[in-house]
């Protein structure tokens, strides 16, 4: 009886607090997404419920905007981005925290300053280079310049989760005679997955969400991404189109969210169940 | 030894090239007199071989706006064989790409903007005097405002052509107005700033209180404060575009009046942005606002009830006595590195003829209005009586720099909303009058100095 | 560990004739860090010193501009608005870094277990982070509206308040209501981070020490809390750095009014160089902070790089 109550005031209680916190306002938005609008500047309704869903404004946000290419956009771009940052940041990580080679503080410290300038200023000369390289316009742009704030991130995060891995486990395995290479890839990368993992849904978001160089590098209605596209179309002026635009909120972000807990966790349970017999 | 006939030679070279100047400076604004319509046989560009133009504009802001424009510009492909490109982002969104655009010296071949945004890069801009000039002549001319924003002193030509200006006006509910003891015709709507202010008084005793956007409301707010300031007679800028004259008391009973109103007015307006006024009036939370004709649309096509108890009327007119409004002023620009200047202003003499500027303007139902007088005329500024406002907001406007001159400074001053923080200061009460007045006047003073 | 000792002596034999090569640490080292430098070399480093040189120039958006020295830094320290919005930049990332930190920690330490419905409890958490911030911020913009919130008639059903919330018009609430959006959209960051920290911590440490008597709080203490903290540096200090130039939230929701309460120094440096085009002050703006963020920069490095 104790061990219940105390696993309610300890565990449950708290989480779902959490989870309302966190959540409310994807309730808020699928509501508002089923709302005629009639409804939605009605005072006198519940703003928590309709009686009179309308599928309407999906319907608009799937066939009268161009969002389904839009998803298609980002995801590209992100996966993109993602893969080329992700493994240019684990090298870069196992460099610096592990080989400890002569320069890497240094290193260290200049990969994070870079990072310092915030996009809003950077734009405009990276606009150029940009230019310069043909690649205005394609999404090949911002392959290549998302890096430019995924990197940094992500290799300071990966020296994080480097640290906390015991050195005497590589150095077992050295002391057996891997090579270098071996190590990384036998004892530290397989150990460091939970760090790995989450490393690469910060990067996924973080270029999933960009809006900046997505709008200042890209032109074409069909080419953009699905940050730009909804404001493009369904801001008209001083009028928000609310519907379309949670609904395209919710069909942006549900999807990553469900891939993460269906691929991702059950990898990482599968790998760090297999690696700690 | 000066022989006479080298005297006179040079008095009459003086005194010719004295009218030649004037006359020059008088037809670069277009107002040049004896010049008949007639005159004006149609200007054609001769566009290059290859041509082909993308151009950036402004979002939709009603479904019938792109469908129309892409008519016009596929028409304009089929007569020129000038494939052509266009491109949307919000509103707000045209200038960074523009930026980026005149950083970078690639990107689109003709931009439709805001306000002053060729002026921002006046020197890396195709000048169009000629077609400036052309559509002035053969459309009764520009409205006065429009050279104030398409000429460049500093490159002595024009620089953009004036499409359009979004406009603004009182948007107010019937019932209520009558309930509230004023003749709701818009006719009759009160025309001066005392009968405006007993109006919304009125609204506001019977429990309809007025909303005015205090925050930092780009379109709504920057129009409203702006007319009341000039309503009174104050000023930002001098016209030699370097004194800064907002400390006076004509600005001092501006801010006094709109103090006055904002009793009126419904608690949180001082949050507002944009869309902030469209709902609550929706809602029926307000009764009385400044906004464009997207209250009315959107009330059409959501909330008939509200779209027949709706009117527009004009602002009122304030103790300078003449109209002192401010609205959304949209320009077309060409950028010089485009390959085919002439084939960009052939399309942009293309989509101001009035074949097709008269069905895109018609087809935006009052969204926009038109800079050249001759559209006064179109069919719909008399489909549905309340459009009447709109007509003729290109024509009652003064430019958002007065009363000095469209530039970096005026643009960086709208930005930063500096009159409307000056207002919302004084409204709200975080600053007294005067101390609203020296703190605009003192970031004015930076602003301009540069 | 038998997996990897039978696969060792074959592999290994491959790479014997590479062997020296990759052997040698500093070349190696560096050649491990050249694909990470090459991309932020081209598409940082210049952009980036740029930046810098533009904070030195009068710079305009299509205009170059002269070397003006300090000239900038000196306008923006007798700047009013300059001042506010550093003062709201400190407290919105002081306030707002504090605050995700404990929770997302706390809501890390709870998910760190098996229990039924793990799975989806960890993608829900997510989801804030996930939602493209242009998209979350339209949210807030509904939700702290003074007549439609769903806040205020919440509580207005539970009867705690009997009229409407001005969330945004009034500074101080719009500073907190601000704060509390961007802790609702950074917990998840804090909370995943944190958590994967938890996970990368071996098992068998927890274990060997429960044999030896020590109750949860010194497990705690002495294992968990010693590992997490290179990680816990590292979420801290980017995410500081996130939250001191967040600008989509701002923007979207009140553009930093009202009356520049809510301006942080990235929204301010946006609006002087984009739309009004000044670029070399709006790079001042951004650059003034620099040497603030190098200092956090540097003393994290130092916790991370310091030996236990």
């Amino acid at each position: 009886m104790n061990r219940a109550v105390a696993r309610l005031l300890t565990f449950q209680l708290p989480l779902a607090a959490f989870l309302v916190f966190l959540l409310f306002p994807f309730y808020w938005m699928l509501v508002t997404a089923l709302k005629p609008n009639r409804d939605l500047y009605n005072l006198a309704l519940n703003p928590l419920w309709t009686w009179t869903p309308t599928l309407d404004h999906v319907r608009r946000l799937l066939w009268d905007t161009h969002f389904l290419p839009w998803m298609r956009n980002t995801l590209v771009i992100s996966v993109g981005a993602t893969a080329l940052s992700l493994a240019a940041s684990l090298l870069a990580a196992y460099a610096i925290g592990r080989l400890r080679f002569r320069g890497s503080g240094a290193l260290g410290i200049t990969i994070f300053l870079t990072y310092l300038v915030p996009p809003v200023i950077l734009f405009i000369p990276l606009s150029r280079i940009v230019s310069a390289l043909g690649l205005w316009d394609r999404p090949a742009a911002l392959v290549l310049t998302y890096p430019t704030f995924l990197v940094p991130f992500c290799v300071w995060l990966l020296l994080g989760y480097f640290r906390t891995l015991p050195q005497e486990l590589e150095d077992c395995a050295r002391v057996d005679g891997a090579s270098r290479f071996q190590v990384m890839r036998y004892v530290t990368f397989p150990l460091a997955l939970p760090g790995i993992l989450s490393c690469l849904i910060f990067a996924f978001t973080l270029s999933w969400n960009e809006y900046l160089y997505a709008l200042v590098f890209l032109s074409s209605t069909d080419q953009k991404t699905v940050p730009v596209g909804l404001a493009t179309e369904l801001v008209t002026g001083d009028v928000f189109q609310w519907g379309p635009l949670m609904a395209g909120a919710l069909l942006g972000s549900v999807p990553v969210a469900v891939a993460y807990s269906f691929f991702v966790e059950h990898y990482v349970a599968a790998l760090t169940g297999a690696l700690k017999e | 030894m000066r022989h006479r006939s080298e005297r006179v030679t040079r008095r009459r070279f003086l005194k010719d090239t004295a009218r030649a100047a004037s006359a020059l400076a008088l037809s670069a604004w277009g107002l040049e007199a004896g010049r008949k319509a007639s005159d004006a046989q149609e200007l054609t560009f001769p566009v290059e071989r290859g041509a082909s133009l993308r151009v950036l504009r402004w979002s939709q802001f009603v479904t019938t706006d792109r469908p129309i424009f892409e008519e016009n510009a596929a028409r304009f492909t089929q007569r020129t064989g000038v494939p052509v490109r266009v491109e949307y982002e919000t509103w707000t969104d045209v200038q960074p790409k523009a930026a980026a655009a005149a950083n970078v010296g690639s990107g689109p071949d003709i931009v439709i903007g805001f306000f002053d945004e060729p002026h921002l890069w006046a020197d890396k801009l195709v000048p169009v005097t000629d077609l400036a000039q052309y559509l002035g002549r053969k459309y009764g001319g520009w409205f006065d405002v429009c050279p104030q924003y398409g000429y460049s002193p500093q490159r002595n030509a024009w620089i953009a052509i004036p499409i359009g200006a979004p406009g603004v006006a009182l948007n107010y509910r019937i019932s209520w107005v009558r309930e509230a003891g004023f003749d709701p015709d818009p006719a009759r709507f009160p025309k001066t700033t005392d009968e405006f202010l007993r109006l919304c008084r009125a609204l506001k005793a019977r429990g309809h209180p007025t909303g005015f956007a205090l925050g930092k409301a780009v379109g709504d707010g920057n129009t409203w404060v702006h007319w009341c300031l000039w309503a009174f007679g104050g000023r930002a800028v001098a016209p030699d575009n370097r004194t800064i004259t907002i400390n006076s008391p004509e600005t001092a009973n501006a801010l006094e009046y709109a103090r006055a109103l904002y009793e009126t007015m419904i608690p949180g307006v001082a949050g507002w942005l944009d869309p902030h006024n469209n709902r609550a009036f929706l809602a029926g939370e307000i009764s009385l606002t400044n906004n464009g004709i997207s209250i009315y649309f959107a009330a059409k096509n959501d909330f008939p009830e509200i779209a027949r108890d709706m009117n527009h009327a004009f602002f009122p007119v304030g103790p300078v006595g003449r109209p002192t409004e401010l609205h959304l002023f949209s320009q077309a620009y060409i950028f010089n590195y485009t390959r085919y200047p002439n084939a960009a202003k052939e399309f942009l003499r293309w989509i101001m003829e009035d074949t097709q500027y008269g069905r895109w303007i018609n087809g935006m139902l009052g969204y926009v209005s038109h800079p050249l007088k001759a559209y006064t005329g179109l069919a719909v500024w008399r489909a549905d009586p309340k459009h009447l406002p709109f007509r003729d907001a290109v024509a009652r406007m003064l430019p958002h720099s007065y009363a000095g001159r469209p530039g970096p400074e005026a643009a960086r001053a709208l930005a930063e909303f500096v009159i409307v923080d000056m207002f919302a200061d004084a409204c709200t009460g975080r600053r007294s009058v005067r101390d609203a007045i020296r703190a605009a006047e003192d970031r004015l003073r930076r602003i301009y100095r540069s | 560990m038998d997996r990897l000792e039978a696969s060792l002596p074959r592999v290994a034999a491959r790479r014997a004739a590479v062997g020296g090569l990759l052997e040698n640490r500093d070349a190696l080292g560096w050649a491990m860090v050249a694909p990470a430098l090459l991309l932020l070399g081209a598409f940082l480093a210049y952009p980036f010193l740029l930046g810098v040189w533009l904070s030195f120039t009068d710079s305009r958006i299509a205009d170059p501009g002269r070397f003006v020295g300090l000239e900038n830094f000196r306008y923006l320290v007798g700047d009013g608005v300059f001042r506010l919005a550093v003062l709201n930049t400190l407290l919105y990332a002081g306030v707002a870094v504090v605050v995700k930190f404990v929770l997302g920690f706390a809501l890390a330490l709870l998910v760190d277990r098996e229990f039924r419905g793990k799975r989806f409890v960890r993608a829900a958490m997510l989801l804030p982070w996930i939602v493209p911030t242009s998209l979350s911020a339209l949210v807030f913009y509904w939700i702290y509206d003074s007549q439609f919130s769903v806040l205020t008639w919440v509580l207005r059903e539970v009867g705690l308040v009997d009229r409407s919330i001005n969330y945004l018009g009034d500074p101080n609430l719009a500073r907190a209501s601000l704060i509390a959006a961007n802790v609702w959209r950074g917990v998840p960051f804090f909370a995943i981070g944190l958590l994967a920290g938890l996970q990368t911590v071996p098992r068998e440490l927890y274990e060997a020490a429960a044999m030896d008597g020590a109750g949860p709080w010194a497990r705690f203490r002495w294992i968990t809390w010693p590992l997490l903290v290179p990680v816990a540096v590292v979420v801290t200090v980017f995410s500081t750095i996130m939250t001191v130039g967040d600008f989509q939230l701002i923007w979207i929701v009140t553009k930093g009014g009202p009356a520049n309460a809510t301006h942080l120094f990235g929204t301010l440096a946006y609006q002087r160089a984009v739309q009004g085009g000044f670029l070399g002050e709006g790079a001042a703006v951004a650059v003034f902070v620099l040497p603030v963020l190098v200092a956090c920069v540097a003393l994290a490095y130092r916790a991370l790089r310091r030996e236990d």
